[in-house]
């Protein structure tokens, strides 16, 4: 990248992608990321933040190597983050992108921003349904950089700096209430971040090459717990023939996370204070790998074969050892593995054919294979020691479990898909977008399901003076349901005649009619250009999502305790605008600006008759029209909507500026709309009926959880209280200083100063540290689903091009 | 711009039925590992024999639950109490006052799981017959199903009156006692020429062990004759037994009983015997066995206190139908029969042989039979019944048979008992999920 380039355009953008980190380009389809770190995580969807209409991505944790909860017009029945996360993709290849439940450690910290060219973020029915059933919500595909022509190049770069938990306040934290005397002591007042980067890229006639290597360590706001990632990677493109080329890219990761005890993950310590956590191991490593082989054949200009092969594969493995005296006279000893792997292939063959000077079509079509293998291995042991002796004679004496629990379980799946696009252009004015895919998945007795989809774009701006463009599409798509629930599932009972025979039943009989959910979505959309200086995008979506698969409880003379059935109906719809401002573009002075705003509205349009027999039950307050993502809780012996757990109008303010050679970036973020609900941390029993009405005690709301324990045996939960969590955050800011040419006498070709800081303040009423802490918006008393204090940060950096 | 030949479209057209043909083999994924899936699960022997075993945890769940089995039989009807919550409500008949044990007693849901389980497996043995199984194996895994599901209907029944049917051709539909009992009779009569009196075990082997924890021969026909007294059906009841017992040798002759072990569920437990013991009250025992009885042997009987403990000879096992009860359903038969003297003949020597095994007869009751007369009979088969019964959870079964709950038990009315107070109230969950309303005495 040139320093200063002398045309103030390119000189702006990139001074946007060097402090914001993105720029946005096609009405923010696509986001632009340059070499300059814009996040102090290791977490890509990070960088996302605040950039996207529609994208949320909520920091739940300040743990370092967690994934934030990413949304793209994600909806789901029982939402959870799978169930709303977007298709991840590298270079068009899908990867497995979600966090395994055994190490909670992100794959997207597998890759850094450097290796990143560009972010596509994909949103419209027409592109969707030619994904099909893999991304009913949304999809998002990086796309990594290439080697450039011409001689080695070599980038470095390095950062140095600190988290710290900004004016932490132990009262305000969810856990302090907790455990109060420990909480506060294992937050670091601040801890060491360093990012280092090297790559080397170059090429030619017969391709590019590019490869190089990062470091990323954290020693995370909590004490004695971190996060480190090393990735190694190459992308390599050969050109074997004329008509026929190839493209290489790897990118292998390690990944470690050390957690401790208190603060981190225990929310359920027998006494107030944990001493001495020396002998606490909770070991998590991943290791992640993502190769990709891209085959192009080019029968002639018009005509080209394409096939790519993926295969996206983690191991995850946890040891964790919990001493004695943490866990009262016992040692609690397991080990986990999870291996995923996921091989696709995608062929496809694309046929350009102009009819006439105003006629063109564009045809593919093509076939994706898609394998998954999921398989998982635990062992656990706690055994109790004889009294006496210290806690560290009892550490040491070891473990020798004699009661041990494992657990073994696989799950298999694969897709296979075929599918066609016809893209009509007549004149360059109007677009005819036409889409179909047929998905087979293993999941189901019946097979296949078909995705069509139709737009249609019209651009005036060759015909008329207004400078806009109108698209409008509709289409379906559709979401996988859960496990083969098809094919039945049968269970052990127990044990038989001095234990020698097992008795098994039927857990629940095979669900012949299993399928997908089906998503029906309506885009429309208008851009304009006003002026040279400011670009503005309208849409409006609606996605109409039907047939869920839940459980029916069974009358208890069927003997099997429940069926699966499909019904239910969802809505989402919303507005989503996007504003990109060129304000100001000289050469000694430029301003730049992005806005974006969604507002969204989701709501319940059909539920399934008798529903308290349903595993929907705790949508019984709900009525056609009330928000799926309402929180309901009991006031007496009735079920009420106490709040709502969605923002509906969220997005991101961006601002860049440059003067001379020292250029400011910032990115805003905000939410509002949604609603936390704080579980009572004294009101709780279990009892068989509800006899004392709540509060339970002073200054709580009348509002209650009711929660089944099974065998007609419940929980009741106080609540606190519920209080809004809008917020408005400084996610990031950036300075930067451009040396310019004074370097070039060390042969240096660029150098940059930067300092990046995160997070480094937040707007908002929400009494606890961080409004987005709750994943399922309640703050639950055992604080299961509640994040740790996010940190801030500010790094210091230095990026060189040889 | 550049044409593609014809020839080039036509192989690429070539192509697609080879990729499409096999598509749906490519997506069904036929091993599922570490995983029991209904489908195609049943290929072997041992997995049939899994299901087999599967309905006996079941009814073992349907009568440990909660101390299920006492609390049916000798807790209501107030001669055993155990140290537990609902004891003293199960006593009283206050069997609505809604503690979680009572609700669970009241829920039917264990023994249609065991009938769902019993279908189950009869769906699995049809394709396996002369196949899969030899014949031994599909009669006795067979007759183990349909007599394993008649004793559930038959339990139903007695605790409950009227009960769904959970049968595929009539699935929710009210049976009256009379029809349940009938379809008992058809089950039970379909598998007693199925099942062996011996069982083998792995190695072919003849088992009394495993004989003991299975249905077999004996105790199949004392299902049968059971139900078909409950039915007064005398005379068929006593040509059955007749047929079965009569001058059998003991060795061919088992105990049966729902064999104890783990459960995946922890709620059940393993060990219902230990910890904590089977009380009578002493006022009590000395009514039911006067002095002189041989089988006040079956307690612990401690000089000081209030009450006595009921010995339970052998801990792994949930008794259903002991050897002991062979005589004491033979008299009852005969009785119906209207064979008198037959009837206090078998009661006489069930008697007599009460407290050990039916191949050693000693000295029982102090009372002399032979003096019975067609008045007195009933009284005093119901008062052995009791005496040799005891802990087996039959007694309040044996008194709505014998139709003297009234006597027992003066709480009720004869309006009571018409309304249908000896039958235990349906759970809200059996209500609510079957469309049923409350026996009316327990809905007032």
């Amino acid at each position: 990248m040139k320093l200063l380039p002398k045309d103030v355009w390119k000189f702006t953008v990139a001074v946007l992608a060097s402090f914001a980190g993105l720029h946005s380009i096609q009405a923010q389809e696509v986001l632009v990321l340059d070499s300059l770190p814009a996040t102090n995580t290791a977490s890509l969807e990070n960088l996302l933040q605040g950039q996207a209409a529609g994208l949320q991505v909520k920091s739940w944790t300040g743990t370092a190597g967690s994934q934030s909860i990413i949304n793209l017009r994600g909806l789901h029945l029982n939402t959870t983050d799978e169930s709303t996360m977007p298709l991840f993709m590298v270079n068009g290849v899908p990867i497995i992108a979600n966090p395994s439940a055994v190490t909670g450690i992100n794959p997207l910290t597998y890759y850094s921003a450097e290796q990143i060219e560009r972010v596509e973020i994909i949103k419209d029915i027409d592109q969707l349904a030619a994904l099909g059933v893999q991304a009913p919500n949304g999809a998002i595909n990086l796309i990594i950089k290439e080697g450039t022509s011409g001689p080695l190049h070599v980038h470095a770069h390095a950062a140095a700096g600190v988290d710290y938990v900004a004016g932490f306040d132990a009262g305000k934290d969810a856990f302090y209430n907790y455990h109060s005397a420990s909480r506060e002591a294992v937050y670091a007042k601040q801890s060491l971040i360093q990012r280092q980067h090297i790559s080397v890229d170059g090429g030619g006639d017969y391709g590019s090459y590019l490869f190089g290597m990062n470091n990323y360590m954290a020693s995370g706001a909590i004490k004695d717990a971190g996060f480190q990632r090393q990735n190694l990677f190459v992308n390599a493109k050969y050109k074997i023939a004329e008509p026929f080329s190839i493209q290489f890219y790897t990118n292998l990761a390690l990944a470690d996370r050390d957690g401790r005890y208190a603060g981190q993950y225990n929310r359920d310590l027998s006494g107030t204070e944990v001493a001495d956590e020396g002998f606490f191991m909770d070991d998590n490593k991943n290791v992640g790998l993502l190769s990709s082989m891209d085959l192009v054949y080019r029968f002639s200009p018009n005509f080209h074969l394409r096939s790519v092969a993926g295969l996206s594969y983690e191991t995850a493995g946890r040891d964790l050892y919990i001493p004695s005296n943490i866990l009262d006279g016992e040692v609690l000893a397991g080990s986990e593995a999870f291996k995923r792997q996921m091989l696709s292939v995608h062929t496809s063959l694309n046929y350009t054919h102009r009819f006439s000077e105003l006629l063109n079509l564009k045809v593919t079509v093509g076939n994706q294979i898609v394998n998954s293998d999921y398989r998982i291995t635990a062992v656990e042991g706690m055994k109790g020691l004889e009294s006496g002796g210290s806690d560290y004679v009892k550490v040491v004496t070891g473990y020798n479990a004699n009661q041990a629990k494992a657990y073994s379980d696989s799950e298999r799946e694969k897709l296979l898909s075929f599918y066609g696009t016809l893209n009509w252009d007549y004149k360059q004015k109007f677009f005819l977008n036409m889409v179909a895919r047929a998905d087979g998945s293993s999941l189901y007795q019946n097979k296949w399901a078909l995705y069509p989809a139709l737009s249609l774009v019209y651009d005036l701006r060759g015909d008329t003076d207004l400078p806009a463009r109108f698209k409008v599409g509709y289409g379906k798509t559709g979401q996988r349901s859960g496990p083969e629930q098809y094919r039945g599932e049968l269970v052990g009972l127990g044990d038989y005649y001095g234990g020698n025979k097992l008795g098994i039943t039927q857990l629940y009989a095979p669900f012949t009619d299993a399928k997908s959910v089906d998503i029906y979505q309506f885009d429309a959309k208008v851009d304009v250009d006003i002026q040279s200086y400011l670009r503005m995008e309208l849409g409006y979506f609606n996605k109409r999502y039907r047939d869920f698969t839940y459980m029916r409880f069974l009358p208890n003379i069927q003997g099997l305790d429940y069926a699966f059935e499909t019904g239910a109906a969802l809505q989402l719809h919303g507005l989503e605008m996007n504003a990109q401002g060129q304000w100001i573009r000289r050469k000694a002075f430029s301003w730049a600006s992005n806005l974006n705003v969604a507002a969204y509205r989701n709501s319940v349009t059909e539920l399934p008759a008798d529903l308290q027999q349903t595993s929907l039950t705790h949508l019984s307050a709900l009525t056609t029209g009330d928000r799926i993502s309402s929180l309901v809780a009991y006031e007496g012996s009735q079920s009420r909507i106490i709040g709502n757990g969605q923002p509906e109008l969220f997005g991101g303010l961006t601002n860049d500026l440059r003067v001379g050679k020292v250029a400011l970036g910032f990115t805003l973020t905000y939410s509002f709309g949604a609603d936390a609900v704080l579980e009572s941390y004294e009101s709780a029993y279990v009892a068989e009926q509800l006899q004392a009405g709540f509060p339970m005690a002073t200054g709580e709301t009348a509002f209650y959880f009711k929660n089944d324990l099974g065998k007609e045996s419940f929980r009741y939960q106080g609540i606190e209280r519920i209080e809004s969590v809008d917020f408005v955050r400084l996610g990031r800011v950036g300075v930067a200083y451009h040396f310019g040419d004074d370097l070039q006498k060390w042969k240096i070709r660029d150098a940059a100063l930067t300092l990046t800081g995160e997070n480094l303040w937040t707007f908002s009423s929400y009494s606890g540290l961080n409004p987005e802490e709750n994943i399922t918006c309640i703050r639950k008393a055992d604080l299961g689903y509640t994040g740790t204090a996010l940190p801030a940060s500010i790094v210091l950096g230095m990026k060189l091009t040889f | 711009m550049n044409k593609i030949k014809p020839i080039t479209w036509c192989a690429l057209v070539a192509l697609l039925p080879f990729i499409f043909s096999s598509c749906e083999d490519y997506l069904t994924i036929d091993e599922v590992e570490n995983r029991t899936i209904a489908t195609d699960y049943y290929d072997s022997p041992q997995k049939l024999e899994q299901a087999v075993v599967g309905v006996y945890v079941d009814m073992r769940r349907a009568l440990l639950h909660n101390h299920a089995w006492l609390m049916y039989g000798e807790g209501r009807a107030g001669d055993l109490t155990l140290e537990v919550d609902m004891m003293d409500d199960v006593a009283a008949q206050r069997l609505t006052n809604g503690t979680l044990p009572l609700r669970q007693l009241t829920d039917w849901g264990y023994f249609y799981d065991a009938i769902q389980d019993a279908n189950h497996l009869l769906e699995k043995l049809g394709p396996a017959k002369g196949g899969l199984l030899s014949s031994y194996q599909y009669n006795l895994y067979r007759g183990e199903a349909l007599a394993l599901k008649s004793m559930a209907y038959f339990y139903l029944t007695r605790i409950w009156g009227a009960v769904p049917s959970a049968e595929a051709a009539d699935r929710g539909t009210l049976l009256t006692q009379q029809e349940v009992l009938t379809r008992c009779v058809q089950w039970a009569a379909e598998a007693k020429p199925l099942l062996p009196r011996l069982l083998l075990n792995d190695d072919g082997i003849v088992s009394t062990a495993l004989t003991e924890v299975r249905f077999n021969k004996t105790a199949v026909s004392l299902l049968l004759a059971h139900e078909q007294l409950w039915l007064g059906k005398g005379q068929e009841a006593y040509d059955g037994l007749t047929a079965v017992f009569e001058g059998q040798g003991t060795d061919s002759l088992s105990n049966f009983g729902l064999s104890l072990g783990k459960d995946s569920d922890p709620d059940i437990t393993q060990q219902p015997y230990n910890g904590n013991p089977i009380h009578i009250t002493k006022e009590k025992l000395e009514a039911i066995y006067p002095v002189g009885d041989t089988r006040r042997s079956m307690f612990t009987i401690p000089a000081t206190g209030t009450t006595a403990s009921l010995i339970i000879a052998k801990q792994d096992l949930l008794m259903i139908y002991s050897t002991k009860e062979i005589n004491l359903l033979m008299a009852e038969a005969a009785w119906r029969a209207g064979q008198l003297e037959a009837a206090k003949s078998y009661l006489t020597t069930a008697a007599a042989g009460a407290t050990e095994n039916y191949a050693l007869l000693t000295a029982g009751a102090t009372e002399n039979y032979a003096l019975l007369t067609a008045g007195t009979f009933a009284d005093a088969l119901l008062r052995e019944r009791q005496r040799i019964l005891m802990g087996s959870g039959q007694r309040f079964f044996d008194l709505i048979r014998f139709d003297k709950v009234g006597q027992f038990l003066p709480s009720y009315t004869e309006g009571d008992l018409a309304q249908g107070a000896a039958y235990w109230p349906l759970s809200a969950q059996s209500i609510q999920t079957n469309g049923l309303a409350q026996n009316e005495y327990w809905s007032n």
